[in-house]
């Protein structure tokens, strides 16, 4: 199981290394949906292997408030682009 | 706790908070920063600190990207006064293509405030609304600025011949931006 786990991780430093090396802002924005959803995906997959409720809730809610978080942000660059 | 990936997942936030130190661009440093809050919520919650976690994602990345980005979107912007109808045959293109790239290097924005007369234009810069204006004169354009540092960053830049740049001297300096 900590095989898998590693090899997530370094699924994880993909969009990580695009965001570093990628100029645009939109494609930067990818990289972020993208390492949100990973990273919250990683925290449900540790909370089942712990059997840990606590920790679940909290990944199901991170799932969450990162797709809102992009939304807000994905809102207020479009605008900035309009004027 | 014998779990080796927890070091492998501890590494991530170091490289990530380098990587948002490294950004020159404040939108780019947002998304880095939004990157980084995710990968701290990962870290807290592996290390057995959900409530650190959730609060990381709700108040660091959600609450704090969203203020800033609307802080840097409205405080890094050049604001010049224009008039409808100089707008309208296209001739000031040319200009403002000019002066966007000149705000564009330090990360700025430039807007055009659109006004119907002249005397609107002058309350306007005289109610500190703007921070400059540009009025076209014959042939050829005056742009007035009312701040110091915008005015020598143009003076030193601009090297379009169409343009005669002034700086407007504040009579009431008591107040400064």
């Amino acid at each position: 199981m900590s095989l898998l786990l590693i090899a997530m991780i370094l699924v994880l430093l993909i969009p990580l290394y695009d965001a570093w090396k990628n100029d645009n802002i939109w494609q930067k924005m990818l990289a972020f949906a993208s390492i949100s959803t990973k990273t919250a995906i990683l925290i449900l997959f540790i909370s089942v292997l712990r059997d840990d409720w606590a920790i679940g809730i909290v990944g199901a809610i991170v799932l969450t408030v990162g797709n809102a978080a992009l939304m807000l942000l994905a809102n207020i660059i479009k605008r900035m682009n309009e004027t | 706790m014998n779990e080796s990936y927890i070091y492998a997942i501890a590494a991530l936030l170091p490289l990530t908070s380098i990587m948002l130190v490294l950004q020159v661009n404040p939108y780019s440093a947002l998304v880095i920063r939004g990157i980084l809050g995710a990968v701290a919520a990962l870290l807290y919650a592996v290390l057995g600190a959900p409530d650190v976690a959730l609060t990381e994602a709700l108040v660091g990345t959600m609450l704090a990207i969203t203020l800033y980005a609307v802080a840097v979107r409205s405080s890094m912007v050049m604001r010049l006064g224009v008039l409808v109808k100089e707008g309208e045959d296209g001739s000031r293109g040319e200009l403002m293509t000019a002066l966007r790239s000149i705000v564009n290097k330090r990360q700025m924005r430039l807007e055009l405030v659109s006004y119907v007369d002249k005397e609107e234009l002058h309350t306007a810069l005289q109610d500190k609304d703007i921070h400059g204006t540009c009025l076209r004169e014959g042939e050829s354009y005056s742009i007035v600025m009312r701040l110091q540092r915008l005015y020598e960053m143009i003076q030193t830049e601009l090297v379009s011949s169409s343009a005669i740049l002034t700086y407007l001297e504040n009579s009431d300096s008591q107040e400064k931006h």
